[in-house]
C-alpha cells in the first residue's frame, strides 16, 4: 500500500516536473470566439516549428480577452472590438489588427430555404432586437422582401444576445447604432449593452453557443461570426443579406467585405482604433472588422515578451496566407496594414 | 427499524382509504423508478459516449485547441485536489480535534454552527472572493495557490463534520479508562481517539474529495485554465482540470472537442465512483471492526 | 546540565516539575494552541469573506443605492462614451444603473419552483425507499442514491445541454403549448428549450438524491412505535406514513429541504448553461429564459471588467453579497430549527 503510494507520488512529480521542464517560456492567448479558429490554426502550425514556446488559445469572449490582457494574465487579449478612450487612458494597450473578419446575422426560419436569403437592414433589426417587430411576416420585413414575401411565415421571432462580453455584440450594437439614431440614443454598443426588455431574448454563450440556440430554436436570429460559416450551414441556419451605407442588400462574400475594407483602410489610424461597421460604397458589407491582438506593451516578462513579438510577426506575415484566412472566410489584411500593426508590434517589449 | 411488513393492517377489507393508501403506494414507487432512471440514463448518458473517448492516448497528450488529450486536466485535478485536501486535513482536523477535547460547551456550538453555515456557502462567492482577493489585489494570477485554497474552503465543512462525528463516537470507555491512567489530552488523541475515529475521518477525507473533483465554478477564477501541464509553481501558472474541459468543449461546434468533453465527464464519473466505493467499504469496514469486539 | 526544576502549582500542591513532565505540558499547550487556531480559521473563513466582499462592495452600495434591489435593468453603461455618472459621491460609466431584480427573481423563483416539484418527489421516493424495496436490494439502492448525489454539476449540464434543451425546444415545448396552452404560464412561445423549465428540472434532479437520502435516515431512525400505533388504530399505511410518521421527523426533513434550498439557489454551472441568460427581463412563461445571480456572476464577470471605473465589478460583487446573504439566513434558519427539534425531543443542546 505503501509502496503503491509512492509511486503514485513519484509519478505526479515527474508529470509536473516534466510538465516544468518542457515549459520553457509559457504564453496565454484568450478572448474572442470570432478569432478562435483562426487562433488555433495559427498556434498548431506555429507550435510545429517553435517548439520552445507554448500558448495556450481559449475562446471565452472579447470582454474576457480585453480584461486579462489589462491585468497581466493573458499575454494576447483577443478581441473583435478596439479598446474605447477611457480605457486607453487608464491602461494604454496596443490594439494590433490581425486579420479582417465579417458578421453575418443567422436566422431559423421554417420555409426558407438555403438558396435563399431574407434582407434585413439595421432598423429592422433594431426594431426586432427591441420587440417592436415581432413575428416573421410583419409588414415590415416584408416591405423589403417583395420577392420573399408570401414564403414568411408567421413565426415569433426570438431574438438571440450574447450573454458574455462579446466583441461580436460589439459590432452587431455598432451596426445598429450607426444605422438606427434611436437605438444610438438608446441602448447604443458596447462589448455589453443593457439589451431591452423582449421576453423571449435569449443569450447564448460564445458564439459556438450562438450557433446551438438559433439550431434549436425556430424562428431565431442571432448575429454569429463569419468564421462559423461552416457551422451555420451545417446546422441548417440561413443567412441575411445587409442592407449598407448606400441602401444595398449584400451578402458576405470575399468580394463585398474587400469592398467594405478598401473603403476605410486608408483612414486607419496609428494606433489602428477604426470601426469599418457600415462602410461607404455600393458594394460594402456593412459588419466588418480588425480582429485586434490587445496587447501591454510593456510586458514584465522579457522572454515572453520577445516569444510574443515573433509570433505576432509570424502571424502578420505567414499567418495571412489563404490556408488559414480561408478556413475562416476571413480576408488578410492589406499592405498598409500590415505596416501599421508590425509598427505596434515593435512597441513591445 | 425494520420496514418488514408495511402492508395493510389485519382487518384490511375495502375500505376507501385502503385503495388510496394502495394507490398512493403505487404512485410512490413509480416515482422511485421514474427518479433512478432518469438518473441512472443520465449516467450511462455519459459513460456510454465517454467510454469510447477513452483512449490511452487521452491520458499522455493535453489538450489543445479544440482537442487533443487531457493528460493535462487529469494531473491538474488531482494537483488541485490533493493539495486542498492537505490544506483541509491541517486545518479541518485540528478545528475537529479543538471542538472534541478542547472546546468549552459554547466553543462547541459555535464552531459546529459555522462550520455548518460554511457548507451553505454558494461556490460562486468563494470563487469570487478569491479571484477579486488573490488573483487581483495580491497579484497571484491564476494559479495552483488559489486553486487548492477554493477547494479547500469547500471540502472543509465536510471534513469537519466527519472527523467531529467520528472523534466523538470514541467510545467513552476507552477515554475515560486513558485518562484515568493519566494519559494527557495530547497522548488521549493521538492513541485512542485517532485510531478509532480513522475510518470516518478517511470516509469523510473521500466524500470531500468526491465533491471537489466535481467543482468548476471556484476554480475557473482561481486556477484559470491551460493547455499544459500544470509546473509545480505556486503562483502565476494556471492549472487545467477535468470540469472546464466539460463545460467548454462541449459547446464548441467540432467533433473532437465532444468526444473530449465526454471522456472528461466519463472519467469523473469514474472517479466519483471510486472515492463512494471507497467511502463505504470504509464504513463497513469499521462496522465489522465495531461488531468484533476488541 | 543541571535540569531546570520548576515548580508547578500553589501553596501546599506545589511539587518540582521533571523536565518530561516540562515535555509533555509543553505538548499539550502546544497541541491546544494549535488546533485553537485551527478551529480560529474555520470561524473566521465566513466572516473574512463576507467583509471583504462587502468592504470591496461599498462604492457600488452607495452609487447603486435601493434601486439595485427594485430596479430589473442591468445597465453596464456607456463605455465607449466619454465622462461619468456619478451618485452619493461615486462614479460609474455614463449612464450606468445596476439594478438585480431580474437575478434575484430568477434565483428564488427556480429555487422555489425546484422544491415545489423536488419535495414531495423526495418524500415519496424516500417512502418507497425505506418501505417497498426489498431488503436484498436495500444496500444497492442505497449506493445508488449516493452516487446519484455525487455526479458533478457540469455533468447535469452537460445532459440539459445536449439531451433536455432540444427535447424541450423540439417536442416538449410545442405539445404543452399546443394542448395545455389555456393554464396560466404554459402557453405562449415555447422558446429555445434554455429557460425557468430546464433549469428546475435540472435542479430538481440535483437536489432530489440529497433529499431522499436525508429523509430516508431520518424516517429509518424513527421508532416503528408511531407507525404500528397508528396502523392499531386503523388507519392504512399511507395514512399512518404521512400522519403519523412524517410529522415527528418533520424537523429534520424541513431542514433538509432549507438546505437543499440553499443548494439550489447557489447552484452555479448547471444553471449557467440551460437558463437563457435573460437581461433586463422577467419570465412570461415556464418556457421563458431567466438568469440567477450565481450564473450571471460567471457570465458578466469578464464584461464588468472591461469598465474602467471598476463600478461594474463591484456591482457584481454587491450582488455576490446579497447572495451570501440569503444563503446565510437560509442555513440559520435551518439550524436553528434542527437545534428546536433536538431540545424538544430531549437530545440535548448540540
Amino acid at each position: 500500500m505503501r509502496k503503491t503510494l509512492a509511486l503514485a507520488i513519484a509519478a505526479l512529480l515527474l508529470a509536473s516536473g516534466a510538465g516544468r521542464a518542457l515549459a520553457a517560456t509559457n504564453l496565454l492567448e484568450t478572448g474572442s470566439t470570432l478569432l478562435y479558429p483562426l487562433m488555433n490554426l495559427w498556434v498548431a502550425d506555429y507550435q510545429k516549428d517553435h517548439g520552445d514556446v507554448q500558448i495556450t488559445t481559449q475562446g471565452t469572449g472579447s470582454g474576457t480577452g480585453i480584461s486579462q490582457a489589462i491585468a497581466g494574465v493573458a499575454q494576447i487579449g483577443a478581441s473583435d472590438a478596439y479598446l474605447p478612450d477611457g480605457q486607453m487612458k487608464s491602461n494604454p494597450m496596443l490594439n494590433i489588427p490581425l486579420a479582417i473578419s465579417a458578421q453575418q446575422v443567422n436566422y431559423n426560419v421554417p420555409g426558407i430555404s438555403s438558396s435563399e436569403h431574407i434582407n434585413l437592414s439595421g432598423p429592422v433589426l433594431a426594431a426586432i432586437y427591441s420587440g417592436d417587430i415581432k413575428y416573421w411576416d410583419d409588414s415590415k420585413i416584408k416591405d423589403i422582401n417583395k420577392d420573399l414575401a408570401s414564403k414568411l411565415p408567421h413565426q415569433e421571432i426570438v431574438p438571440v444576445h450574447r450573454a458574455d462580453g462579446s466583441g461580436d455584440t460589439f459590432l452587431f450594437s455598432q451596426y445598429l447604432s450607426k444605422s438606427t439614431p434611436s437605438w444610438q440614443s438608446g441602448p447604443g454598443y458596447g462589448t455589453t449593452i443593457s439589451w431591452p426588455s423582449v421576453g423571449s431574448a435569449v443569450g447564448a454563450t460564445g458564439n459556438p453557443g450562438m450557433v446551438q440556440t438559433c439550431q434549436n430554436t425556430k424562428g431565431c436570429v442571432a448575429y454569429i461570426g463569419v468564421s462559423f460559416l461552416n457551422q451555420t450551414e451545417k446546422a441548417g441556419l440561413g443567412y441575411a443579406a445587409l442592407q449598407n451605407k448606400d441602401g444595398k442588400f449584400v451578402l458576405p462574400t470575399g468580394a463585398t467585405i474587400s469592398a467594405a475594407a478598401s473603403a476605410t483602410d486608408k483612414a486607419t489610424p496609428g494606433d489602428e482604433r477604426i470601426s469599418m461597421i457600415f462602410a461607404q460604397g455600393e458594394n460594402s458589407y456593412p459588419i466588418i472588422n480588425y480582429e485586434y491582438a490587445i496587447v501591454n506593451p510593456k510586458q514584465p516578462d522579457a522572454t515572453k515578451a520577445a516569444e510574443l513579438k515573433k509570433f505576432l510577426g509570424w502571424a502578420l506575415t505567414s499567418g495571412q496566407s489563404e490556408k488559414y484566412l480561408g478556413a475562416v472566410h476571413f480576408l488578410p489584411l492589406p499592405a498598409s496594414v500590415v505596416k501599421l500593426s508590425q509598427a505596434q508590434v515593435n512597441k513591445i517589449q | 427499524m425494520t420496514a418488514a411488513n408495511m402492508s395493510e393492517p389485519l382487518h384490511a377489507g375495502t375500505a376507501p382509504s385502503t385503495y388510496i393508501s394502495r394507490g398512493w403506494w403505487g404512485l410512490s414507487v413509480a416515482c422511485l423508478v421514474a427518479v433512478i432512471g432518469l438518473l441512472f440514463s443520465i449516467f450511462a448518458f455519459v459513460i456510454a459516449r465517454g467510454l469510447p473517448a477513452l483512449k490511452p492516448s487521452i491520458f499522455v497528450t493535453t489538450t489543445h485547441g479544440i482537442a487533443g488529450g487531457l493528460a493535462n486536466a487529469i494531473v491538474g485535478t488531482i494537483l488541485l485536489v490533493v493539495i486542498g485536501l492537505v490544506l483541509v486535513i491541517i486545518v479541518g482536523l485540528g478545528t475537529a480535534v479543538w471542538t472534541v477535547e478542547f472546546a468549552p460547551k459554547w466553543g462547541k456550538r459555535v464552531i459546529r454552527f459555522m462550520v455548518d453555515v460554511l457548507a451553505g456557502v454558494p461556490s460562486i462567492v468563494v470563487g469570487y472572493f478569491l479571484y477579486v482577493a488573490l488573483v487581483q489585489e495580491a497579484g497571484w494570477g491564476f494559479s495552483l495557490i488559489a486553486g487548492s485554497l477554493a477547494l479547500a474552503i469547500f471540502m472543509l465543512p465536510y471534513v469537519v463534520r466527519a472527523a467531529d462525528v467520528a472523534l466523538t463516537n470514541v467510545p467513552r470507555t476507552m477515554r475515560e479508562g486513558a485518562v484515568a491512567l493519566g494519559a494527557r489530552p495530547a497522548m488521549v488523541v493521538a492513541s485512542i481517539d485517532f485510531p478509532y475515529a480513522l475510518p470516518g475521518i478517511l470516509t469523510g477525507l473521500l466524500v470531500a474529495s468526491g465533491i471537489g473533483l466535481g467543482e468548476t465554478a471556484p476554480l475557473i477564477y482561481t486556477a484559470g485554465w491551460s493547455n499544459y501541464m500544470p509546473t509545480l509553481a505556486p503562483t502565476h501558472s494556471p492549472v487545467g482540470y477535468l470540469t472546464y474541459v466539460v463545460w467548454t468543449y462541449i459547446s464548441q461546434p467540432f467533433e473532437e472537442s465532444h468526444q473530449l468533453a465526454y471522456a472528461a465527464a466519463a472519467l469523473l464519473m469514474i472517479f466519483v465512483f471510486l472515492t463512494n466505493l471507497l467511502a463505504r467499504s470504509f464504513v463497513e469496514y469499521r462496522l465489522n471492526r465495531g461488531r468484533t469486539s476488541r | 546540565m543541571a535540569a531546570a526544576n520548576m515548580a508547578v502549582g500553589s501553596g501546599d500542591t506545589a511539587k518540582a516539575v521533571s523536565p518530561a513532565a516540562l515535555q509533555r505540558i509543553k505538548a499539550q499547550l502546544a497541541l491546544r494552541i494549535l488546533t485553537g487556531f485551527a478551529a480560529l480559521v474555520s470561524f473566521a473563513i465566513i466572516f473574512l469573506m463576507l467583509f471583504f466582499l462587502i468592504a470591496y462592495a461599498y462604492p457600488a452600495i452607495r452609487f447603486n443605492g435601493l434601486q439595485f434591489l427594485t430596479s430589473p435593468i442591468w445597465n453596464i453603461g456607456n463605455q465607449y462614451g466619454s465622462g461619468v455618472t456619478t451618485r452619493n459621491g461615486f462614479s460609474g460609466p455614463p449612464g450606468a444603473s445596476f439594478g438585480a431584480l431580474v437575478f434575484i427573481f430568477g434565483s428564488v423563483l427556480s429555487a422555489v419552483c425546484t422544491m415545489v416539484v423536488a419535495v414531495p418527489l423526495s418524500i415519496m421516493v424516500a417512502l418507497s425507499l425505506v418501505y417497498r424495496v426489498p431488503r436484498q436490494f436495500r444496500p444497492l439502492t442505497n449506493a445508488l442514491v449516493e452516487l446519484m448525489a455525487g455526479i458533478p454539476s457540469v455533468v447535469y449540464g452537460l445532459w440539459g445541454l445536449v439531451v433536455l434543451v432540444p427535447w424541450i425546444a423540439g417536442a416538449f415545448g410545442p405539445w404543452v403549448t399546443g394542448h395545455l396552452g389555456f393554464i396560466p404560464f404554459l402557453g405562449g412561445s415555447s422558446g429555445s428549450g434554455n429557460g425557468l423549465l430546464a433549469s428546475v428540472f435540472i435542479l430538481s434532479l440535483m437536489v432530489i438524491p440529497i433529499m431522499v437520502a436525508t429523509t430516508r435516515d431520518v424516517i429509518l431512525a424513527q421508532s416503528n412505535a408511531i407507525f404500528e400505533a397508528s396502523m392499531a388504530l386503523g388507519s392504512s399505511s399511507w395514512q399512518a406514513m404521512t400522519r403519523a410518521v412524517l410529522p415527528s421527523v418533520r424537523a429534520g426533513v424541513v431542514a433538509s429541504v432549507l438546505l437543499a434550498f440553499g443548494r439550489a439557489i447557489g447552484e452555479t454551472m448547471a444553471v449557467l448553461m440551460v437558463c437563457g441568460a435573460a437581461i433586463n427581463t422577467f419570465p412570461q412563461n415556464i418556457f421563458s429564459p431567466i438568469n440567477t445571480i450565481a450564473a450571471v456572476i460567471v457570465s458578466q464577470l469578464e464584461s464588468a471588467l472591461t469598465d474602467s471605473t471598476g463600478m461594474a465589478q463591484r456591482s457584481l460583487a454587491e450582488i455576490a453579497v446579497v447572495l451570501f446573504l440569503i444563503t446565510l439566513l437560509i442555513n440559520i434558519i435551518a439550524r436553528s430549527i434542527m437545534r428546536g427539534a433536538d431540545r424538544r425531543e430531549g437530545r440535548g443542546a448540540a
